[in-house]
């Protein structure tokens, strides 16, 4: 082969490479000394022109994996040496790749083939912009030939593979890595989307099509099989193509209401879930995919497939099947400037096409999920749930369900419905294994749902009735055949994992779904459960205590958790509206009495009560129930108690006003007012509150139910403010809190819990009518725990008392409480909580010395001072301040002279390593400390503004930086929590108080300076951001200082950073260097830009000079002529457009930041490299 | 009720029983369990259910604090476990005799003898290295159920 670089060498030269590298091969396919043998191969792949020898490898070696490793080396060395080949060369060893895999394509081995495949495509990708076009047209003429079948079946199979690497080495990413700008790349990947990617297509078609009559007559061999579906293969994956084109002109073509006109949606992103995408190839592509019938073409050979294999069952299965139904599902999601702009006409054609054909796959539901249940494949069906989701996605929800009628006498809903009914009853029969068909097309399913109802342009009128009575069929097979599933497990051996769902959230997600299509057919579907629930109901009062009620109770217990997500939406930590589509689903039931919701609550709520009972509570209310039951209290509590609304006025979207008849209102107030403050709602109130207090007495060591009551049930109670207000005048409630500050049957509780109950009895105090009874009441129930710290503080024996078990829990039990306390302060209860903090502060010294070995004291303490000191700092004056600063400034000191320079010992390293667990919560809690106490400089809301005796609290942060660096290790930052804390203080610390840093001793300024350094090459964003912070803040300050005459960071600048015995580099100029690396080489993340923006300015105008070396360097390394002139005019605009000026003021900085932008977008293409 | 009313004010003794009961819910990991008479330390615990509406259990492992075997137990959470009193107690040391014992200096001013050189390596190699060097130590010792151990050493300042 001419021009095949390398030159002569001599044969025996050959031959002994040939043999070692066998060698070297055969010993790692039997891991005989596997170090040793890559390192031949590897220098086989680094050694100089070594061409000829991987020739004749693949040419004569009978091992096959030599020929791949020769291949492999082929590759690596002409990208490395790409730049001393001749034209001639390059252009030979493609040639001799594609001819080898031509000449071999019948060739046992395939993966050998495949990899002298990828090769070519890489060598001619990494040619792309070098090559004439004629030089291309002649390779993939070449390669055209084979695909369409001149060279035989062999030959055609190989050329579409070689296609197939081509395509995904072209895609960014699947590309291989050749230490080239990502320009490159980017003009690679156009210019085949422009010039050949829809050619490569019509070919993959032709080769198909070549094939098809033989495969569909009889006498079709393999190769014709494997033709077809490597073609069909092709063409999915060029479908899988991120198309620019047409994306560039998607934004102007189409305007985005275009989606309520005709029913087509274009503002669908998602399939995201299942790593599926919308195709959006642009108007182009037309005639190929459509006006040629493609389509049809490609649904009949697969329908004329399926009936010639019908009796085959692996046929599913075999990989022309899958490959042509993965292309059919790619076309249901085509969408875009594809389809002329005939509002819609030809894109509802199509889908409605493929739906007919994918019909067959999932239709009649029941007959299909009886066959996957005996044995037949599951794949198709699964693919026809792909389809209908896209199909789903592109379409609104009334032409989603009119798709179908003009084949069926029904609509798409009706079809989904009752094919998820099939699916659901056989996903609650098999319930022994986790990942079955039935959940993957479940899950698909109620994807598909979600979509249709989930959207928020979707109202009731937008389903028909007939799919009303879909939805509610469903729904009711749902229920039952989860009921069945429910009472079938009721005997099931509880651990941790219930059956039939993964995980909580899981199931959540399911509920939440099935919720959905509950309140699509509200007024059938809740009635419907208050008949279920009734039922149970009446089981259970009939009941005599002989039989056994545990498969009634698991029935409740699934019921509630559908019940509650029916009822209520869940929104962390928003205000809850009672569900639009309650709200309108009723608008003939005027009477409060006979509001379904209405009763549904009551029926409910009254059935609660019932565990007030100690008989019925001991022989029904089972631990498991109780919790379903507060947990569906909590939810029911945020959405129908007192509402909002009730009070002031209803909020609705307007559109629905003029729709609906006066009825509409009505049904929507009785709603929004059954339980509301001038009705039920008080009463209703008290009687969970009652409930919630019999659960904390009554299920001792329950904790998952004692979690849910005091995290969920207790925290809705005390979320509004209108509610509040008549907890605190409740009977029940005063109870509780006496219980609470008085007694000791609490103290049976988890000290955790402890904590959020004393935080919901605070927060509670909102709901008094003035600040200073709200401020008695917290002096009531915080009062007698401040007085036991006192007291036990006091003792004389105590060194011998407090080490005892029972002395250390109470104590623990204080603290959490008043540490829940502290969490829950407001303007109207800070002064009582400041008073209460300042009762136990001696106390905590003491307590901090005497259990200076009970690592959980100590946390708690130091977790305490985190929270008090984040809920008071800024309400307290000069004195109040000083006061708590100079008690944070000892609790750090004794913290330390207790900590530093101690070895622990332990027998055993799970224990040694829960040691420095605790370690390392202790560090983090000294960290926030810090923090909060900084904030002080920023907010303050303290009445009194004389700065006479203010104490000074940088001199705390000061101390305290001295104490805690040397305790903060590399190791330690390693920890995401830690070193967001830690970080968060620095970047604050040197914002706040640059002066205070500077005097810092060398060391603990060294490890500072350190630590910023490992940070700014942190994974986690919010880390770095913290650090280019940190450095602004240096370097400004800085700047300032020196600008005013002043030495600013002086000697700190000047030397340190020199443990590394290097040229030692001031401060600010490694940073300089550090960042401009950063924003130039590195994978620099843009959301970053602006905060590197701010920190790179002031180290310009510091370190002016230096900045001019550099860039000068970087310019005169970049030997490509062009990319220097780019670079150095990126350069120039850098500093001097936008009519930059050297001072920081915020204008300037803002300049800079827009300069900054402009330069990484000009310069990341061509700077960095893959 | 009203009798258990102003009932938590301390009264704890001093010289009370070596345990204390605790119920099991309530203990949480890193916290101390007596398991078959041993005081341990909890490194895990996880609840189950007897049936899925029975009552929680607690499944404790543990590791026993002097010779670090490790131990499990399962409790009904709602009863009552045996929680050890654990102490430390710090001494200075003041001289180690031949035989591998200990003379400790304690609070009032009176020696302690009893003790052995603890068997961990890296710990008795620092305290006989610190001692040699004529630094001042001082070592705490964990004590609980009637067992005593070194267990940790800090250098309270060079000679």
């Amino acid at each position: 082969m001419e021009g095949f670089p390398g030159g002569a060498t001599d044969l025996s030269q050959l031959q002994s490479t040939m043999e070692a590298v066998e060698h070297a091969c055969s010993s790692i396919q039997m891991h005989v000394n596997p170090g040793e043998a890559e390192k031949i191969i590897l220098s086989l792949r680094l050694s100089p022109l070594p061409y000829q020898s991987c020739r004749f490898i693949l040419e004569t070696s009978q091992i096959p994996n030599a020929r791949f490793q020769a291949a492999g080396a082929i590759g690596d060395a002409a990208i490395r040496e790409w730049g001393i080949l001749t034209d001639e060369n390059k252009r030979s060893l493609i040639s001799f790749c594609l001819c080898y895999v031509m000449e071999h394509s019948g060739a046992a081995d395939a993966y050998v083939q495949a990899k002298v495949s990828a090769v070519a495509a890489l060598l001619i990708k990494r040619g792309w912009l070098d090559f004439a076009e004629t030089e291309k047209m002649a390779i993939f003429s070449e390669v055209k030939q084979a695909i369409l079948g001149i060279h035989g079946m062999n030959a055609q199979y190989t050329g579409i593979n070689f296609l197939e690497s081509l395509v995904s080495e072209f895609s960014p990413s699947t590309s291989t890595a050749m230490g080239l700008p990502r320009e490159f790349h980017e003009q690679c990947l156009l210019s085949l989307e422009l010039n050949y990617l829809k050619e490569f297509y019509c070919w993959a078609q032709a080769s198909a099509l070549s094939v098809t009559d033989k495969i569909i007559g009889c006498g079709a061999t393999v190769s014709e099989d494997k033709v077809c579906s490597a073609a069909l293969r092709l063409m999915f994956q060029i479908l899988n193509w991120n198309f620019r084109q047409s994306t560039n002109t998607l934004g102007h073509s189409i305007n985005k209401i275009s989606a309520s006109s005709y029913g087509i949606r274009h503002d669908a992103v998602l399939l995201k879930k299942y790593e599926r995408s919308l195709v959006q190839p642009g108007p182009i592509w037309n005639d190929v995919l459509l006006s040629s019938g493609h389509t049809v073409w490609l649904l009949n050979l697969y329908a004329t497939l399926r009936q010639k294999y019908s009796s085959d069952v692996i046929w599913i299965d075999s990989p022309l099947a899958v490959s042509a139904r993965q292309l059919i599902v790619q076309l249901c999601s085509l969408t875009g400037t594809i389809f002329p702009a005939d509002n819609g006409e030809m894109q509802i054609k199509h889908l409605i096409q493929i739906l007919s054909a994918v019909l067959q796959w999932i239709e009649p539901p029941n007959v299909i999920s009886v066959a996957i249940q005996s044995g037949r494949n599951e794949s198709e069906m699964i693919d026809g749930c792909h389809a209908l989701l896209s199909l789903a996605t592109l379409t609104s929800t009334v032409l989603f369900d009119n798709l179908l009628r003009s084949i069926r006498p029904f609509g798409t809903i009706h079809l989904l419905s009752t094919l998820t009914c099939e699916v659901v009853k056989a996903h609650t029969v098999i319930r022994d294994e986790e990942e079955t068909w039935a959940s993957e097309a479940l899950d698909i399913l109620l994807e598909i749902w979600s979509v249709i109802l989930g959207r928020t342009d979707t109202d009731k009128d937008s389903v028909s009735t007939e799919g009303i009575s879909a939805a509610s069929n469903l729904f009711n097979v749902i229920v039952e055949s989860h009921l069945k599933a429910a009472a079938e497990s009721a005997f099931d051996d509880d651990g941790d994992a219930d059956y039939f769902h993964a995980s909580i959230s899981k199931r959540d997600e399911r509920l939440g779904s099935y919720a959905l299509i509950a309140r699509v057919a509200a007024d059938v579907t809740v009635p419907f459960l208050i008949k279920l629930f009734s039922e149970r109901f009446a089981l259970i009062n009939q009941r005599n205590n002989t039989s056994d009620p545990t498969q009634t109770l698991e029935e409740l217990y699934w019921l509630l958790l559908i019940t509650g997500h029916v009822l209520t939406d869940s929104g962390e930590g928003e205000t809850m509206l009672v569900p639009e589509a309650l709200q309108v689903g009723f608008s003939d039931i005027l009477e409060e009495a006979q509001h379904p919701v209405v009763v549904l609550s009551w029926s409910i709520i009254h059935f609660a009560r019932h565990s007030l009972d100690p008989e019925m509570r001991r022989t029904y209310f089972s631990p498991r129930l109780m919790e379903a039951i507060i947990w569906f209290l909590a939810r029911w509590v945020d959405t129908y108690l007192m509402p909002l609304d009730a009070t002031k006025g209803q909020i609705s979207t307007p559109g629905h006003e003029h729709g609906h008849p006066h009825g509409y209102k009505l049904s929507k107030k009785v709603l929004l007012s059954f339980a509301g403050e001038h009705n039920q709602g008080v009463l209703v109130l008290d009687t969970i509150v009652r409930i919630s207090m019999m659960t904390l007495n009554s299920y001792p060591g329950e904790n998952e139910l004692l979690a849910v009551t005091c995290q969920k049930l207790f925290v809705a109670l005390v979320r509004r403010r209108n509610i509040c207000v008549h907890l605190v005048g409740l009977d029940s409630w005063l109870d509780l809190a006496r219980a609470f500050a008085n007694e000791r049957t609490l103290f049976a509780i988890t000290a955790r819990l402890q904590r959020s109950l004393a935080q919901t009895l605070v927060c509670a105090a909102s709901g008094l009518k003035d600040s200073e009874a709200s401020n008695q009441y917290v002096r009531d129930l915080m009062g007698p725990m401040t007085a036991y710290l006192v007291n036990i503080s006091n003792r004389n024996d105590l060194k011998a008392v407090a080490q005892q078990a029972d002395v250390i829990y109470m104590v623990c039990c204080l603290l959490e409480r008043l540490r829940g306390a502290a969490k829950a302060t407001q303007t109207r209860t800070q002064k009582a909580i400041f008073e209460m903090g300042s009762a136990v502060m001696a106390p905590l010294l003491t307590l901090l010395e005497i259990y200076k070995n009970q690592s959980a004291v100590v946390y708690l303490i130091l977790k305490f001072m985190v929270d008090f000191v984040d809920g008071q700092i800024i309400f307290l004056n000069a004195q109040e301040t000083s006061i708590l600063v100079s008690f944070c400034l000892r609790l750090l000191e004794i913290y330390s002279s207790q900590n530093i320079g101690k070895i622990s010992l332990s027998l055993s390293s799970s224990l040694r390593s829960e040691a420095q667990a605790e370690k390392y919560k202790d560090l983090r809690a000294l960290l926030q400390l810090l923090t909060n106490i900084c904030s002080k400089d920023l907010v303050d809301f303290s009445s009194s503004s004389d700065e006479l005796d203010s104490p000074d609290i940088a001199e705390v942060i000061y101390v305290g930086l001295h104490i805690v660096t040397p305790l903060i290790s590399l190791d330690l930052l390693k920890y995401p929590k830690l070193s967001r804390d830690y970080f968060a203080l620095v970047s604050h610390m040197l914002e706040v108080y640059p002066e205070k840093v500077a005097r810092l001793n060398k060391e603990a300024f060294a490890h500072i300076i350190g630590t910023l350094d490992f940070g700014i090459h942190h994974q986690d964003t919010d880390v770095v951001e913290k650090c280019l912070r940190a450095v602004n803040a240096l370097a400004s300050y800085h700047y300032n200082e020196r600008n005013a005459g002043k030495e600013g960071l002086g000697a700190q600048n000047t030397d340190s950073h020199g443990s590394n015995g290097k040229l030692q580099d001031s401060i600010l100029s490694h940073f300089l260097k550090l960042l401009l690396q950063l924003l130039l080489f590195e994978d620099f993340r843009m959301d970053l830009a602006g905060s590197a923006a701010d920190a790179l300015l002031p180290l310009l105008l510091c370190e002016h000079d230096l900045y001019q070396r550099l860039v000068q360097e970087l310019l005169e390394r970049e030997a490509n002529p062009a990319m220097k002139t780019r670079l150095a005019s990126a350069f120039h605009s850098l500093t001097s457009s936008n009519q930059l000026s050297s001072s920081l003021d915020r204008p300037n900085r803002h300049r800079f930041r827009k300069n900054l932008h402009g330069f990484l977008t000009e310069v990341s293409g061509f700077m960095r490299i893959k | 009720m009203s009798d258990e009313e102003h009932h938590f004010e301390s009264k704890a003794d001093a010289g009370a029983s070596r345990t204390f009961p605790q119920q099991a819910g309530t203990i949480r990991k890193n916290g101390y369990l007596v398991i078959k008479g041993r005081p341990c330390k909890v490194v895990e615990v996880s609840t189950s259910k007897t049936g899925k509406h029975g009552h929680a259990k607690c499944h404790f492992v543990a590791i026993d604090i002097f010779n670090g075997k490790k131990l499990e137990d399962i409790v009904p959470s709602s009863h009552n476990c045996d929680v050890p009193h654990v102490t430390r107690t710090d001494y200075q040391l003041i001289d180690i005799s031949e035989d591998g014992f200990v003379s400790l200096l304690t609070d009032n001013g009176s020696t302690k003898d009893d003790l052995r050189l603890p068997t961990d390596e890296s710990l008795l190699t620092q305290i006989k290295d610190g001692f040699a060097e004529g630094k001042d130590l001082v070592v705490s010792v964990m004590s609980s159920m009637g067992e005593e151990q070194i267990c940790s050493l800090k250098d309270i300042g060079p000679k």
